[in-house]
């Protein structure tokens, strides 16, 4: 009899039935993502492994970089890039995959949301183990400062939630804004310090560390994670602060806009 | 007073909605509607609704298609808001069904089972309890672990069924969930369920274009016409205002009922 992690854990913790239906919903999430294909669960070790090193076999020759551990660098970037890309793109979408939920049950309407930045943070999980796993090969040693990247990526899941649940809303109101994030999904990927020296871009313009929330995540994470440095803390607490006001921000236009932007779909 | 007890309330509720006619459009001509309200229309699903539904009750809603009935419904659960004025209270745990549920295509019964069970309000830990006797009922034990994109419509429909008879809420709100599900003999065995267990002891708001479900169990109907509620009371009562309101419009009530005949 084939018996599910979820079977295992139901019988030792306490019952709630709002924690097990978000943790239900974005299990299925995670599972149709990855279990279709014949590799499975392989991909999600495979897919950021394939992009650092295409990332790295091109930038290292076009940009010539002097930067060391040049792989490591570029994979700590995507780390942050990869899961805010999609995480937000998923975010866009969600009140039209959970109508079924809305429609159905009283259920408060935050946990579509939770249930699916939950799903998200399995995958960023596994790509921060494939760093883990690789960093002894690249001469990256233990440091307890790695610990940092927790609250870090904390930070970037809050970042996420709060720009979902604005996205979410605007989406339903103007079909184009999936194209418009898009955009400038792309024009972000450039601006910030993925393949190039943070010096490059922020000497420059200084302002773009403050005024782009994810500069400062990704100079931290990598900090933290390749460095074994304590991270900026100054910038640290400011994307925080950011990433807070803008969860309120968003709190407040989908409170207010929900029942409107579902009568939309 | 338990027996008194108003579990769904609607005062004065109006529903309207504000369509686009075209519903592509690029971005700077939507950006041009915001301006000047162009293709616009507005479209009055609901008007001025008055409704109590008792504690125990079987509310039957019947009415053409268009009429409003799962704008109602909507309303109840609180998915939708009122316009301005109307007020829509419900008072106990609910849950609205539908036919398929949230089924997702690409899982299995089991997983299925999970998910909406979780989704129905029930706890892992009941839904452990419970698998067996749902796959059981369904009669579906062979096909556990199979993908319910493989399943013909009569054994999602068992398997749906076979869910929801045990959802965990006080209120049911069936919108053309059950009218008869699966082959003969599953059906005799479903009716059954629907009747001792399913129904008893729950608040049940029906709507249905299948009559003879509600004729067998309703112990009230309302009448849905063009956003109004134009009739109210025993099956019978509200049949016979149907029939007069198709009759006038040239239609025949028995398109409406089942082959058993009801009326």
């Amino acid at each position: 009899m084939q018996q599910s992690i979820t079977y295992y854990l139901s019988r030792i913790l306490p019952e709630n039935n709002q924690w097990e239906r978000i943790w239900i919903l974005a299990k299925t999430d995670f599972k149709l993502r990855y279990y279709e294909t014949t590799l499975g669960l392989i991909w999600a070790f495979l897919h950021p492994i394939i992009r650092m090193v295409i990332y790295w076999g091109v930038f290292s020759y076009i940009l010539n970089p002097d930067i060391p551990n040049y792989g490591m660098y570029i994979f700590s970037g995507l780390i942050v890039w990869t899961y805010f890309q999609e995480a937000t793109r998923k975010g866009l979408m969600i009140l039209r995959n959970k109508r079924y939920l809305y429609e159905n049950i009283r259920m408060n309407p935050y946990d579509g949301f939770t249930s699916s930045v939950l799903s998200t943070v399995i995958n960023l999980a596994f790509n921060v183990g494939v760093f883990m796993v690789l960093s002894p090969f690249f001469d990256i040693g233990f440091s307890f400062n790695m610990l940092w990247s927790i609250p870090i990526l904390l930070n970037l899941a809050v970042l996420v939630y709060a720009i979902s649940l604005i996205l979410v809303i605007l989406n339903s109101f103007l079909k184009d804004i999936s194209q418009v994030w898009d955009v400038f999904l792309l024009g972000m990927f450039w601006i910030n310090p993925i393949f190039y020296a943070k010096a490059l871009i922020f000497e420059t313009f200084p302002a773009l560390m403050y005024l782009n929330p994810i500069a400062g995540i990704i100079v931290n994470l990598r900090d933290a994670l390749m460095y074994g440095q304590m991270p900026d803390m100054t910038l640290f607490w400011f994307d925080w602060a950011y990433a807070l006001a803008l969860f309120g921000l968003g709190a407040w236009v989908f409170n207010t806009f929900f029942h409107k932007a579902m009568e939309k779909l | 007073m338990a027996v008194d007890e108003t579990v769904i309330r609607l005062q004065n509720v109006s529903k309207t909605f504000v369509i686009r006619d075209k519903k592509v459009a690029p971005f700077f001509t939507q950006l041009g509607w915001l301006v000047n309200g162009k293709n616009v229309r507005r479209i009055e699903a609901l008007k001025n609704i008055n409704l109590e539904v008792k504690k125990g009750e079987f509310l039957g809603i019947v009415g053409e298609n268009g009429s409003g009935k799962s704008t109602l419904i909507h309303l109840m659960t609180g998915f939708y808001k009122p316009d301005k004025g109307g007020k829509a209270e419900i008072n106990k745990s609910f849950i609205r069904l539908s036919l398929g549920l949230g089924f997702n295509q690409e899982l299995t019964a089991r997983e299925n089972i999970y998910l909406n069970g979780t989704v129905m309000g029930l706890t892992l830990r009941q839904i452990n309890e419970k698998f067996h006797e749902m796959i059981a009922f369904a009669e579906l034990e062979k096909f556990v672990d199979t993908k319910i994109k493989f399943y013909s419509r009569g054994m999602k429909a068992r398997l749906s069924f076979a869910v929801a008879i045990h959802a965990d809420a006080e209120i049911l709100l069936m919108d053309e969930f059950f009218g008869g599900v699966g082959d003969e003999r599953f059906k005799v065995k479903s009716d059954r369920i629907f009747k001792e267990s399913m129904i008893k002891g729950r608040t049940i708001v029906h709507v249905s274009h299948n009559l003879s479900t509600i004729k067998h169990y309703a112990t009230r109907v309302i009448l849905m016409h063009q956003g109004e509620l134009v009739g109210i009371g025993t099956p019978d009562e509200v049949f016979q205002i149907y029939k007069e309101k198709l009759r006038v419009e040239k239609l025949h009530l028995r398109d409406y009922i089942d082959e058993d005949n009801a009326i």
